[in-house]
């Protein structure tokens, strides 16, 4: 009974591989920006609203006591691992093709179910269970469902005030501030291989330093980057992504997860296997 | 040619000398030996002084380059060996381990690749120590995971899978932990904590598979379970694509990690 159950699940989950498949060629990449904010809001309550269906029904439901089984873990996993695969073998890897969407629709909502039965026993919370697994929801979750939200755009600058910055297809669009180079210090070492670049950038009359690896953040949601720096210009990056704290509570929270897990090393007890890490 | 990277060869082979000594001594006792331990303890002696002498004569870390990578990793693999052999007391581990990083020892003397002062701009950043250093020691432990899942699967053996589970503990734990502060890098540095990269899929390739081979881990902790050391045998072959195996890939021509071939 139970291995054809798993039977049908397995026929179930290759149909909608092949359908998403399908997907990529026909209408080609998953199309992101319909789900731009509150219709990402929306669709994550919608979906939070099923997995608790989902979770009350888990000793009923076949598609329930499947995304509690050890075959869910195989394919969670499984499924990481084919997508870094697929992606690392591409040339230009797209993450927004349809096939990736579902996948990681498929782990965040295994992931969600585990962490509700498990974060917490009769003894108490599981604070390492909890911060790994809480931490990866909130790290893939806030990538996942804050993509739509997340804006890229870069904007050539020089010594005359600019506002008209391009998205990564090359649509313009204005800024609210201008961005003008007052000053910049370019370092090459004796091979001529370059060792520091710097650019002081006015933005609306106030100089900010700005170099790799250090940004300037504008808003709590908007990051500005030096991507090149020439004689008398430089290209810079506008990032806004409203979600990043939320990837980075996901993060730290791995971070202290993954601590505990070195310290505390493999701990048996109880008879589900997924609980144990 | 900087000084520190000139003695290499005299390191290598004090390295070489103490470590295969060790590894003999370990062997051929039957007792958990001090004497093995003293050795190899002497060898990784040498090879951190090697490194801090190459780390004050480049004014860099040392963790650029691909050669500087296989010399942390060398040193790790003979810390993991004989971390393993001091806690689990398999004669044998410190032989593999040595073995291995001697493969890496004598690649980095054939062809020692660009050891230069440079550290250009992308890598100057509080992130770049911890990232790679814990990297390269998370890639010890799997590597020492991956032999004793390896011997398991020859010789039919489930008494190794209380070691071989440890390993992969602390392997994945220094993984997660290497591949977040990468994360936390990459936002500082290009914007997004991930993007996708050819690096970055195949770090995820391999995170999942070692986190398959930690949830499928056998239940009992006595038990032959071959798809486990499979599981664990391919996180490891996926994390070799994503440490050098990616650069000979077509997609690396579109990665902005580049500066580490």
């Amino acid at each position: 009974m139970k291995q054809r159950s798993n039977i049908r699940i397995a026929i179930c989950v290759a149909v909608v591989a092949v359908a998403m498949a399908v997907m990529d060629f026909a209408a080609g990449s998953f199309p992101v920006d319909i789900f731009r904010f509150p219709v990402n809001i929306l669709t994550m309550a919608l979906w939070l609203a099923l997995l608790g269906i989902v979770y009350k029904q888990r000793a009923t439901s076949p598609v329930a006591r499947f995304m509690f089984s050890q075959s869910a873990v195989w394919l969670s996993f499984s499924l990481v691992a084919m997508v870094g695969i697929v992606l690392g073998l591409e040339r230009r890897p797209s993450s927004d093709a349809w096939i990736v969407v579902a996948a990681i629709l498929f782990i965040l909502s295994h992931l969600v179910l585990i962490t509700l039965r498990g974060w917490r026993t009769a003894q108490g919370i599981r604070w390492r269970f909890t911060l790994l697994h809480l931490g990866l929801i909130l790290a893939l979750g806030a990538g996942f469902w804050g993509a739509p939200d997340r804006e890229q755009l870069r904007i050539a600058v020089d010594r005359e005030p600019n506002d008209e910055a391009y998205t990564m297809s090359g649509t313009p669009r204005i800024l609210d501030y201008t961005l003008t180079l007052e000053d910049y210090d370019i370092r090459l070492d004796d091979s001529g291989m370059p060792r520091h670049y710097e650019a002081v950038i006015g933005i609306d009359g106030t100089s900010h330093a700005i170099r790799v690896n250090h940004p300037y953040a504008r808003t709590w949601q908007e990051k500005i980057y030096l991507i090149s720096l020439g004689d008398e210009y430089c290209i810079l990056e506008i990032v806004r992504e409203p979600w990043q704290w939320l990837s980075m509570a996901g993060i730290v929270m791995l971070i202290a997860g993954a601590v505990m897990m070195f310290l505390g090393g493999p701990r048996r007890g109880g008879n589900d296997k997924t609980e144990r890490v | 040619m900087m000084l520190g990277w000139n003695i290499f060869p005299i390191v290598a082979a004090i390295v070489a000398v103490l470590a295969v000594a060790g590894a003999v001594v370990a062997l051929v006792r039957k007792e958990r030996s001090g004497l093995a331990m003293g050795m190899m303890c002497a060898a990784i002696v040498a090879m951190l002084a090697f490194i801090i002498t190459l780390w004050l004569t480049l004014q860099r870390p040392p963790l650029r380059t691909m050669g500087e990578t296989r010399l942390w990793y060398s040193f790790f693999l003979l810390v993991a060996g004989l971390f393993t052999y001091a806690r689990w007391r398999y004669r044998w581990i410190m032989s593999f381990s040595t073995l291995l990083a001697g493969v890496f020892i004598l690649i980095n003397i054939l062809k020692p690749e660009i050891h230069d002062q440079g550290l250009m701009p992308a890598l100057q950043s509080v992130w770049f120590v911890p990232h790679v250093s814990v990297y390269m020691f998370s890639y010890a432990l799997l590597g020492c995971a991956t032999l004793l899942s390896v011997v398991a699967l020859v010789s039919r053996r489930s008494d190794l899978n209380g070691a071989i589970e440890r390993l992969l503990y602390g392997g994945i734990a220094f993984l997660s932990i290497g591949m977040l502060t990468g994360s936390l890098w990459a936002k500082e540095a290009w914007g997004a904590y991930w993007s996708w990269d050819a690096k970055e899929a195949w770090a995820a390739a391999t995170w999942g598979l070692y986190l398959l081979a930690l949830h499928v881990a056998p239940a009992t902790g006595k038990r032959y379970d071959k798809a486990y050391y499979v599981v664990i045998v391919l996180g490891f072959l996926a994390l070799q694509m994503c440490w050098y195996g990616v650069n000979y890939l077509p997609s690396a021509a579109e990665s902005v990690h580049t500066y580490n071939q």
